[in-house]
């Protein structure tokens, strides 16, 4: 199989730490990849690398076998479409955007717009090409934006949040668009996103990054949530988390696997945190056990294997989770 | 001592005198209306085309020195039109290193000085526009994949009101002074006479009708410049 890209030992910083920091990752042709991760993780930076728009001080890029280098940079930015987060559109007509790369490319008037039509009409929006482009709305922006990377028939595509500022149904219909592309064209696809759940349901693989780095798998109990309560306490919308000290901002939460105790009764002393909830998984796992409950969000608990009670537990038993305040993060 | 009628009197004589010139077509009025439209446009032009992509390549790169720069062209934003004047005179005179050009008292010459003058408007308020401007802008440029010179030509257009305000800002800078004019050009009747000179000759002769006529094209022209960017400024809202 072909492979779009391949990355040896990549690190790309903006003047301080490294931003990313990738030793190996590749990226098949007619893949979908996901990349997930919290804000900050490196996801847009990646993205823009991997578009040759920032170029990395330390490692190697092969696209389709053509190693990056700055000589070749406009040529390889040429094979890649890119669909921004908040995508910048001219101050012309819709038709005028979507044409304009093209027009770059030396593809003739007439042409050039008839190919801007139909990208158009394939994201959904024939018939706007007359409206002036910045009075539309963030989901008929983001779907210009589109039409504007798909006229180009760019060998990869990539896709920053895609359904950020998308309304439900331009969201559904970006998503389709992504999975037929794929199907009938065998377009690669790589798309940062939030959402998790259609990540996976669209993706073939998923990527989880962290501080710039790659995991092979998402880190346990990493949950999405917002801060209530000035920052006291972070809402999942299944379970609150009371926090040790107020935070001022975090999308996520992240309990230590190793930091949780498990009760079989509910605790006599108080405690900062306790979610009741029932045994859905148990596992032996390199001398611990790896107990799955449910308690509203799905936890992954690791404990020691001599651990008494843990006779006790099996699939269907009632406990009750105590993480250690340390063992919270928010990122 | 005279009385404020005899005031009042003598100003609207010169006021009809005036607008007698302007509605008469004298030719000389309209000689020296047409010298300083043209050194300032062609002052303006000049700076406009080299001014606009100076301002854009500063505001984009980064480079030692940077911050010197900027603090220079903010100081050349108020230079002094007398001292251009002066250090031109200098240059330009027979016994100056560009003396051989023939340019003094000439309309070339007032340009050359005029432009000098409006390059750092130029310059300066298309970075002011550049730098301001959205961000995504170039990025968008670059990822659809434009030259360097692409992504330049496309700053222009999205930035355009912002770059013809700075061109327009120039030329009314221009087209408004006097030391400039009156240093390189000499006054010189039918041929380097500017409506700036003309103005300050004639109220220093004493007359004053020649003069009031030149203020008020002089004024026109302001108005026609303010109108121009109160319009660019509403069409960009």
């Amino acid at each position: 199989m072909t492979t779009a890209y391949s990355l040896t030992n990549i690190e790309y910083s903006y003047g301080g730490p490294p931003a990313i920091e990738i030793g190996a990752l590749e990226v098949a042709q007619g893949e979908i990849v996901a990349l997930v991760g919290p804000n900050g993780s490196g996801k847009t930076t990646l993205l823009h690398v991997l578009a040759f728009l920032e170029i990395p001080q330390i490692g190697e890029i092969r696209f389709f076998g053509e190693e990056f280098r700055k000589g070749n940079l406009l040529t390889l930015r040429r094979k890649v479409g890119l669909l921004l987060q908040n995508p910048y559109l001219f101050h012309e007509t819709v038709l005028a955007n979507v044409a304009w790369g093209l027009r770059l490319r030396g593809v003739s008037g007439q042409k050039a717009q008839n190919m801007a039509s139909q990208a158009l009409e394939l994201v959904g929006l024939s018939g706007f090409g007359d409206r002036y482009a910045r009075s539309l709305s963030g989901g008929e922006s983001q779907r210009v934006a589109l039409a504007r990377a798909l006229v180009l028939d760019p060998a990869v595509l990539l896709l920053d949040e895609p359904s950020n500022h998308m309304d439900r149904e331009s969201a559904e219909r970006t998503e389709a668009l992504v999975e037929k592309l794929n199907k009938e064209q065998g377009k690669t696809v790589i798309m940062a996103t939030h959402a998790v759940d259609s990540a996976q349901s669209l993706a073939h693989r998923v990527i989880h990054l962290r501080q710039g780095r790659v995991f092979r798998a998402a880190p346990d109990n990493l949950f999405r949530g917002v801060l209530k309560e000035q920052g006291a306490i972070f809402s999942t919308g299944k379970i609150e988390v009371r926090l040790e000290a107020p935070a001022v901002e975090g999308d996520f939460i992240c309990i230590d696997p190793s930091s949780i105790d498990i009760l079989l009764k509910g605790p006599q002393l108080e405690v900062m945190n306790v979610f009741r909830g029932t045994v859905v998984g148990l596992s032996a796992e390199n001398g611990r056990i790896r107990v799955e409950v449910d308690a509203g969000e799905r936890f992954r608990v690791t404990i020691s294997s001599d651990w008494d009670p843990a006779s006790q537990l099996s699939l269907g038993s009632e406990v009750f989770l105590v993480p250690k305040p340390d063992g919270i993060s928010l990122c | 001592m005279p009385h404020d009628g005899a005031n009042l009197s003598f100003l609207i004589t010169s006021l009809h005198s005036a607008f007698t010139l302007i509605f008469g077509f004298d030719d000389s009025v309209y000689f020296i209306v047409w010298t300083s439209l043209k050194v300032s446009a062609c002052a303006t032009v000049l700076a406009a085309v080299l001014g606009v992509p100076l301002g854009i390549l500063i505001a984009l790169n980064t480079f030692r020195g940077k911050s010197i720069v900027l603090v220079m062209l903010n100081t050349l934003m108020a230079l002094p039109t007398v001292v251009v004047g002066l250090l031109f005179y200098a240059l330009l005179s027979r016994r100056g290193p560009l003396g051989d050009l023939g340019l003094l008292y000439t309309p070339l010459g007032i340009s050359v000085g005029l432009f000098v003058l409006a390059i750092p408007t130029v310059v300066n308020l298309t970075l002011a526009a550049v730098q301001s401007a959205d961000p995504r802008l170039v990025l968008t440029c670059k990822l659809l994949g434009a030259t360097p010179v692409q992504q330049l030509w496309k700053l222009v257009l999205e930035s355009r009101f912002a770059v013809t305000a700075a061109v327009v800002v120039a030329f009314g800078r221009v087209i408004s002074e006097v030391g400039i004019a009156m240093m390189l050009g000499g006054n010189i009747r039918g041929f380097t006479r500017t409506m700036t000179t003309a103005i300050a000759l004639e109220t220093s002769k004493g007359e004053f009708e020649l003069g009031l006529a030149l203020g008020i094209f002089l004024l026109s022209v302001a108005l026609a410049i303010n109108a121009v960017l109160f319009l660019l400024q509403r069409s960009r809202a």
